[in-house]
């Protein structure tokens, strides 16, 4: 209804219908959109899930214990950046550049855990084309790797413009924005680490048994 | 509606409260690790309902502290929990479609697999066995479906000439043709298969399969009914896969299945 005036980027006024900043509310009808994207990821994984007529299967290959470490690294660097959120809105520009530099170390740790787990899976012999488990789990942790990789640009960018001093309390939303797509990112994993390693983690091959747990399991999640 | 927020910074969780909530958030992964930790239970359909419990706790936590939707206008709220509603509703409608409608979509491609027959453009049909597959071979044969097919405008016939004798000859033909059997299952030399039992030695082990079965008898009821009898011990043996709705679906004459068994017979 009325026309109400936010301060937008720099501190000019900007007109909005809603009163919300057009850039944040762009970053969430992004980050909405981007739950279907996975939605169907996730969706194609369930359905393809237990269906491999071949080797290597989830319970050859995932490592768990190494997953819920680098699970635990992804956790922290969300921390990390709402402190850098925090820095920026106190304008404490050594917090700012630390913080961020922070979190994109800890999201480049995380995605070294991947590289080294798609490797290991590599030598192990799965790979996209081996079945239907590589496919899909490789698609699915690939663009989730993906996401991340670009959030450690972001920061990055981000990082290099608080070194010039740009970054402060008028320019908070710049950080905010990219902290929202971090976290997005992170509960991303949350959902990914439950469902591909704590629940399908331990799927055997086509077993008479476990031919038949699998659709009776996915009954339950139903 | 129309108030803007003015004071979305002031109410943003202190350090401490930060603090908290990374610590809720790291319990709770632990309390899934351990879930999962004993051998026994992992994998089990009862740890399904805490992990998945578990994790939409964390994700709310992590959207409403880390993300602010707690502290910001709901409309960034309502927004986002519509494009998560949507993708939670076509997680839920594909798993469906699969689940609920028709099984494990294994069973439910096999059942209606279309073998596949590779026709050249102009190419008569030299077996004449393939014409009475189910299959629609050319792009302009579309408005028919899998009624026995073979009119197409290629002008074959479906007049099954060498169906009519019985010979192990004509039982390779359909164990490779329209048997599609040569798909999955081995035989050295002529069907690489990999996927099912191997019938390498099938003619000289049948008559000790099943007691009071005859090789030929065992073999025929093995083709005729797979579901009925699955021997022990046989490797690539995956129940499932060669079902009754399969063999249904193939539409063998009795002459083929004859001259399948003949064929199968002379496998030693």
């Amino acid at each position: 209804m009325a026309h109400a005036v936010e301060p937008g980027h720099h501190g000019e006024a900007e007109y909005t219908t809603t009163g919300l900043n057009h850039r944040k509310l762009l970053m969430w009808v992004f980050l909405g959109s981007d739950c279907l994207f996975f939605g169907t990821l996730i969706a194609t994984y369930m359905v393809y899930r237990g269906q491999s007529l071949n080797g290597p299967y989830p319970i050859d290959i995932i490592d768990v214990p190494i997953t819920t470490i680098s699970t635990f690294v992804l956790l922290c660097s969300s921390f990390s950046m709402v402190q850098a959120l925090a820095a920026t809105t106190a304008n404490d520009q050594r917090g700012i550049k630390l913080w961020l530099l922070a979190t994109a170390f800890l999201g480049a740790i995380f995605i070294g855990f991947q590289v080294y787990e798609f490797n290991a899976f590599k030598n192990e012999g799965l790979t996209l084309g081996t079945n239907l488990f590589g496919a899909s789990f490789f698609t699915l942790t690939g663009f989730h790797g993906a996401h991340v990789t670009l959030g450690i640009i972001w920061l990055l960018s981000l990082y290099v413009i608080a070194c010039k001093g740009r970054l402060g309390p008028a320019t908070a939303l710049d950080v905010e924005i990219a902290g929202l797509y971090w976290h997005f990112v992170d509960i991303v994993w949350i959902v990914i680490f439950t469902l591909l390693y704590l629940i399908a983690g331990f799927d055997r091959g086509p077993e008479p048994e476990a031919a038949l747990l699998v659709p009776s399991a996915l009954g339950a999640l139903l | 509606m129309t108030s803007a927020p003015e004071h979305h910074e002031s109410r943003h969780p202190t350090f401490m409260q930060y603090v908290t909530i990374a610590i809720v958030l790291f319990v709770i992964t632990i309390v899934e690790f351990l879930i999962i930790l004993p051998e026994d239970w992992q994998g089990q359909a009862w740890t399904l309902a805490p992990l998945i419990i578990l994790s939409c706790i964390k994700f709310a936590i992590v959207i409403m502290f880390y993300m602010h939707l707690k502290f910001d206008n709901q409309l960034f709220s309502w927004i986002f929990l519509a494009g998560l509603a949507l993708g939670l509703a076509v997680v839920i409608a594909v798993l469906g479609l699969f689940f609920a409608l028709n099984g494990a979509p294994r069973a439910y491609a096999v059942a209606n697999a279309i073998p596949y027959v590779h026709v050249e453009k102009g190419e008569e049909h030299e077996e004449s066995v393939q014409a009475e597959l189910p299959v629609v071979t050319t792009p302009a044969d579309t408005t028919q479906p899998s009624t026995g097919a073979g009119t197409t405008q290629t002008g074959s016939t479906d007049s099954p000439a060498p169906a009519g004798a019985v010979s192990a000859s004509v039982g390779q033909e359909v164990f490779l043709g329209v048997g599609t059997c040569g798909t999955c299952h081995m035989i050295t030399g002529i069907a690489p298969g990999g996927v099912g039992p191997d019938l390498n030695k099938i003619g000289s082990e049948a008559a000790s399969r099943k007691p009071g079965l005859s090789a030929a008898a065992y073999i025929e009821e093995s083709i005729r009914s797979p579901e009925v009898f699955v021997a022990e011990g046989i490797s690539n043996a995956l129940p499932g896969l060669m079902t009754q709705v399969l063999i249904d679906s193939l539409g063998l004459t009795d002459d083929q299945i004859a001259s399948l068994v003949e064929f199968l017979l002379e496998q030693q």
